[in-house]
């Protein structure tokens, strides 16, 4: 076994305009090992993979593979050469075959281009067998499941004969159970001689399965261990520079009066799918209800029919005791404040101004950044009232006139977040607030929605109307992909499974594991359930209990 | 029955340029660029067709000409939209201006002429009899003594479809439209891949120019493309760029086409028998519209793009 | 804004060298061309007025078209909406007979109109029907083109005339003329002014111009998408109508003619994609325009340069400006990134402070 297999030395990736990506990185990967990366978001690790797997070229620095000096230009010569990479996202063809996929971009071919496809075809299914990946091959991409996309990813680099596996936060978007059977595929493979990198961020997963561990933060190298008697405190040390407490301060929740109510609803697409099947939940002022659910159990169609951009079809939705059911998006907005999930496909404009983007819906609902006539904005009141947003939420921006593109995505996302919170609705729905977003924004947003919890109309104290100086707190429905902040934040968590509420939990008194087996279907929602977690979402009430709550 | 085959016969020449336009199309389509240059592309074809053949005095230069015209084209095309990261809808407009001003200022500043140039010198391409098929009574001379281009263009229908549906090049192009990263990923750089797209609509597109301004009449007027290239571009989005159904809906093009020909000798006025293609496009629309809404949504899309406005 | 300004600069100086390059490869005198270009364009009080008048419709239809695209409304009907507009101006002018201070607000009004319903055929098929604009408004194009030709060689025909023509429009309906300057020039420069009020500073024009950079986010932030989209095709039509009412009431010839008003409609769609939908920018690349097309005529009489070659420059001019636009800052953003790793490979102790916050100018 060759103990450098990989040679990283000195790496230094910048990314146009001047966001140093890697600084300097040395790194050294033996061959046969299971090794992992582990830091926080936007510490290099996605970086300085996609440096070795000839995706992005490194400012400066050399790499050595089996003791000779390369520098892929591309991809595909690392794949050549025998290194592949499993992305965080998927790069996969959604209405191909997995058959198809696979062979892209190494294609059979015959006279003038021809596919030719019989001998692959027993290839990528024997490749199948012997891994154990259990897929068919000529399923459409589209129609499977995440993790079984994942396997797709892993059967491209099988069949193009790679040895070295980079795996990149692949447990991310995998429920517990399917990274328990990931993390069997990887040890297959690994016994058959792969050596695999494991990119990860949480210290668990880590643990569980590597050799070693290389800890980076801001771009450089902080530390490489062999995995014998590691904790994770050390790796948490290590990755944020100082000790870590590992939840989220929070006061107890006091609940009280109805905010939102969802009864019933139902959602069929225009394919005949049934994708909300008598959904039925309400969220009390002062607590935080979280949704969990793998993608695509509803979740979306949920939202939509909350904030009105879907028709609700059957079922009912009432916001602060009034029936929205049938109401257009503009009235909902009055009574709610909604963080969309992806907030450059929903949250903003991003070629337009900060000022621009910080003022959607409050140019309706506003008077004061009317001018004398009131079909016509002042654009030196709105840019004021984008001022007092960036100085509220710590935005860093040179002024509210730049494009909000230019600025970090945490900075983006926390204009996004203010813009609503600044609203002084008692109900605020959040769809994933803190995907993709750096950590010191992570926890601002997350302080200030529990701030928003505990008081709906603080911030809103200086700007807006003079009704948000309502004492009590708002009604939080928070929906997140990460179990750790439906851990960290919520104060009940309902699961979401094939369009239907299947559990109701409390997460003081439950583990990921249950969830998760919730969120696969594994545990039915059984009706002798239900008084349960009823019961324990009234224990959550609160020390004063559910009657006195209101505050 | 003169009539029925008259019509017949011209809704054939009448559909091919449709048709070759839209084939070209077809790349573009599959490789998810937003192609309106075809247009400009078509004209410019026409206009080099004609002064290929007019200054060498044979239709073989004329259409290596005209393929070559619209190939620069292509090139300025891709070169923005693709290299230089220009808006494909920008770029596209920008090439139609440069065909209509090109073609226009071009034909003063060569021929001498505004509106439209004719020469005796100018080689038309030759008709082909067919043997068996053109002595048949009804079916001989719908199909037979057309401009050979005719009969390209049918054989490069059934050839694109193979290529597209059935080789490495077309699986990788068909990747690209649908998501490129998936292709660069795998090492194939997307980039090329549309960018070759591109070229071979530019080719294409110019021997559709071709056939109008050698085959279909044998001069160059300004502006004679006279929007075929956007049927052919309304034409793929109907067919979802499928080679074969392509095809059949330039006929039905030609059809109309040639109806409106057909109707001059009534008393209906020739303005509202022309209108007649254009009309057709916008009812084709409409069925394709309604069909859509029917038909159970695609796996992508969860919700709520039904009612999305503004694209 | 002066970034922008300075970017265009220079893809309009290209484009003006390229245009150089291919008059001198043709044989060409090409700087006594120039020279001509912008002396018969620019620098004396008739070049000037000629300007003006071309401007006029060139400011309408790039004003339509900017509305339309930056609203995400693919508005590709100008040509039609032009022709509609101005034949609705020629059928009122020749049925009515008012005197003017009634009749010019009426035919102004009437224009609009007719270019707004043209405009509200496609808008009414996309919200109804779900087709896309694009088509259905480039089809319409050729459906107004032939439906004029045949009123003016057919029912509206004036036998006193070889070519298709109408008749003239009764006087009242005529625009001004002072020294050579036509009053449809302040029309249009009326029709600017309310449309910057509209796009720049009100909440329909915000909720319009997020529309077009985002649909989905203006949705989501309340907006009524639907009913933007009909309003922003109506104001695109009425303007690109507006247009042709304008070639029939200023001018000359007071009829709708054939083959009139040739360019003017892509000529506009044109200016809005270089001004990139904005309306100050609009505005000047419309006089920029109008200046190339009347210096055009001037370089044909000077240097026999045919006038058409005004055509290609614009093409090659939105080209260049627009490549230019988003080339530069990629060329801006890679070479600020090479200085930056240059510095992180020198400094090698110090930047552990800084990370790559302190270096960014934020």
């Amino acid at each position: 076994m060759d103990d450098h297999f990989i040679e990283m030395r000195s790496l230094i990736k910048v990314y146009p305009p001047d966001t140093l990506a890697l600084d300097q990185v040395d790194l050294t990967i033996k061959e046969g090992e299971i090794h992992s990366l582990i830091g926080e978001n936007g510490a290099g690790k996605s970086t300085l993979m996609k440096v070795l797997y000839g995706m992005i070229s490194a400012s400066s620095g050399e790499i050595s593979f089996r003791g000779r000096r390369v520098r892929y230009a591309s991809p595909r010569e690392a794949v050549a050469a025998g290194i592949g990479m499993v992305h965080q996202e998927f790069m996969l063809v959604p209405s191909y075959t997995i058959y198809e996929n696979v062979i892209l971009g190494a294609e059979p071919v015959g006279r003038l281009g021809a596919l030719r496809n019989a001998d692959a075809r027993r290839r990528v299914q024997s490749l199948v067998d012997r891994y154990g990946l259990s897929l068919n091959i000529d399923d459409r991409v589209c129609d499977t499941s995440v993790g079984a996309q994942q396997k797709v990813e892993i059967l491209k680099l099988l069949y193009r004969d790679v040895d070295v596996l980079i795996m990149d936060e692949p447990t991310a978007v995998l429920t517990p159970q399917e990274t328990g059977e990931l993390f069997r595929r990887l040890r297959d493979l690994n016994a058959a001689g792969k050596t695999i990198i494991f990119i990860s961020h949480k210290l668990d997963e880590v643990l569980e399965l590597s050799d070693t561990i290389t800890v980076m933060r801001r771009g450089r190298r902080v530390a490489t261990w062999e995995n014998r008697g590691l904790g994770k405190a050390d790796l948490a040390r290590a990755m944020v520079g100082r000790d870590v407490v590992f939840s989220v301060d929070k006061p107890p929740a006091y609940c009280g009066d109805v905010v939102f109510e969802a009864r019933d609803l139902s959602y069929v697409d225009a394919g005949g799918r049934r994708r909300l099947d008598g959904v039925s939940f309400e969220v009390r002022r002062g607590e935080i209800v979280g949704i969990a659910g793998v993608e695509g159990n509803g979740q979306l169609e949920l939202v939509q029919l909350i904030t009105g951009l879907g028709p609700i079809q059957s079922g009912q939705v009432k916001i602060c005791g009034r029936d929205v059911t049938r109401v257009p998006v503009i009235e909902r907005r009055k009574l709610m404040c909604y963080v969309p999930q992806d907030r450059k496909a929903s949250g903003s404009a991003q070629n337009m101004s900060l000022a621009d983007n910080a003022v959607m819906t409050h140019h309706r609902l506003n008077p004061r950044l009317e001018s004398r006539w009131k079909a016509l904005l002042s654009p030196a009141r709105c840019r004021r009232f984008a001022q007092n947003l960036v100085e509220t939420f710590g935005v860093l921006t040179p002024n509210v006139d730049t494009p909000i593109s230019s600025l970090s995505g945490g900075n983006q996302q926390k204009v996004v977040v203010g813009r609503e919170f600044l609203f002084s609705a008692d109900f605020v729905l959040l769809d994933q607030p803190t995907r993709g977003v750096d950590v010191g924004s992570v926890e601002f947003i997350q302080r200030e929605i529990i701030r928003k919890r505990d008081s709906a109309g603080d911030v809103t104290a200086d700007v807006g109307a003079g009704e948000g100086a309502v004492a009590a707190g708002a009604g939080c429905l928070l929906i997140s992909a990460d179990l750790d902040e439906l851990f960290s934040l919520a104060d009940r968590i309902l699961v979401m499974h094939r369009g239907q509420v299947v559990a109701d939990l409390v997460p003081r008194d439950t583990t990921r594991e249950e969830v998760g087996e919730y969120m696969l279907g594994v545990r039915e929602s059984q009706s002798e359930r239900r008084p349960r977690a009823q019961a324990a979402s009234a224990s959550a009430l609160g020390p004063a209990g559910e009657g006195a709550c209101v505050k | 029955m003169h009539l029925v085959v008259e019509m017949l016969r011209s809704s054939v020449l009448a559909a091919t340029p449709v048709l070759l336009a839209g084939l070209g199309g077809t790349y573009t389509y599959y490789a998810n660029v937003f192609n309106i240059a075809m247009e400009g592309m078509m004209l410019i074809g026409a206009f080099t067709a004609v002064a290929g053949s007019y200054l060498a005095g044979s239709w073989v230069v004329g259409m290596l000409a005209g393929m070559a015209g619209g190939l620069v084209a292509a090139l300025v095309f891709a070169v923005f939209a693709v290299y230089l990261k220009t808006d494909e809808f920008v770029t596209g407009t920008a090439i139609n201006m440069l065909g209509l001003g090109g073609t226009t200022y071009a034909l003063r500043q060569m021929f001498r002429v505004k509106g439209a140039f004719m020469s005796p010198r100018i080689q038309a391409i030759p008709r082909i009899r067919i043997p068996l098929i053109g002595t048949l009574p009804g079916i001989g001379p719908v199909l037979s003594g057309h401009p050979f281009l005719v009969y390209v263009t049918l054989a490069l229908a059934i050839l694109i479809e193979w290529h597209i549906f059935r080789t490495r090049y077309g699986l990788r192009l068909r990747a690209s439209g649908e998501d490129p990263r998936a292709v660069d990923s795998v090492g194939v750089s997307s980039d090329r891949i549309r960018a070759q797209a591109i070229l071979i609509s530019g080719a294409l597109c110019g021997l559709a120019g071709v056939y109008l301004s050698l085959g279909y009449v044998t001069l160059f007027a300004e502006n004679m493309s006279n929007g075929r290239g956007w049927i052919a571009l309304a034409v793929i989005i109907l067919t979802r760029g499928r080679p074969l159904g392509l095809l059949t809906m330039s006929l039905v093009f030609g059809f109309f086409d040639g109806l409106g020909l057909s109707l001059q000798s009534t008393k209906i006025p020739p303005q509202f028998t022309q209108m007649v293609p254009y009309i057709a496009t916008i009812a084709a629309l409409y069925l394709y519209s309604r069909e859509k809404r029917q038909a159970p949504s695609a796996p992508t899309g969860p919700t709520g793009s039904s009612e999305q406005a503004g694209q | 804004m002066s970034k922008n300004a300075l970017t265009a600069l220079a893809g309009i100086g290209v484009a003006l060298l390229a245009g150089l390059v291919i008059l001198w490869a043709q044989g060409y005198p090409a700087v006594p061309s120039y020279a001509a270009l912008f002396s018969y364009s620019l620098f004396s009080k008739f070049a000037i007025v000629s300007t003006l008048n071309k401007a006029t419709p060139l400011i309408l239809t790039g004003l339509s078209a900017a509305v339309g695209f930056g609203s995400n409304c693919v508005n590709l009907g100008q040509p039609g909406q032009f022709l509609i507009g101005a034949m609705a101006v020629a059928a009122f002018g020749i049925v009515c007979d008012l005197p003017a201070p009634v009749m010019i607000p009426l035919a102004i009004m009437v224009a609009l109109a007719a270019g707004a319903l043209w405009a509200g055929i496609a808008a009414g098929l996309r919200r109804r029907f779900n087709m896309d604009e694009f088509i259905t408004t480039l089809m319409l194009n050729f459906i107004a083109d032939y439906f004029t030709l045949y009123l003016i060689s057919g029912p509206m025909w004036d036998r006193a005339t070889y070519s298709p023509m109408t008749k003239a429009t009764n006087p009242g309906s005529w625009l001004p003329m002072w020294d050579g300057l036509s009053a449809a020039f302040v029309v249009s420069c009326v029709a600017f002014v309310v449309t910057w009020v509209i796009w720049d500073r009100s909440k329909l024009g915000y909720e319009w111009r997020v529309m077009g950079q985002n649909s989905v986010f203006s949705r989501v932030g309340g907006c009524n998408n639907e009913a933007n989209f009909t309003r922003a095709m109506l104001l695109s039509g009425a303007l690109a109508g507006l247009a042709g009412g304008m070639m029939v009431m200023g001018g000359m010839q007071h009829r709708f003619v054939k083959g009139m008003g040739a360019n003017y409609a892509w000529d506009g769609v044109m200016i809005a994609i270089v001004a990139a939908n904005g309306m100050v920018p609009t505005g000047l690349y419309a006089l920029f325009f109008a200046a190339i097309q009347t210096g055009a005529m001037g370089m044909e009489l000077e240097t026999a340069v045919p006038s058409e070659f005004a055509l290609v420059l614009q093409a090659i001019i939105v080209l260049f400006v627009v490549a230019s636009r988003e080339s530069t800052r990629l060329l801006i953003n890679r070479l600020a990134a090479n200085l930056r790793a240059r510095a992180a490979a020198g400094a090698e102790q110090d930047i552990s402070k800084g990370g790559g916050r302190d270096a960014s100018g934020r």
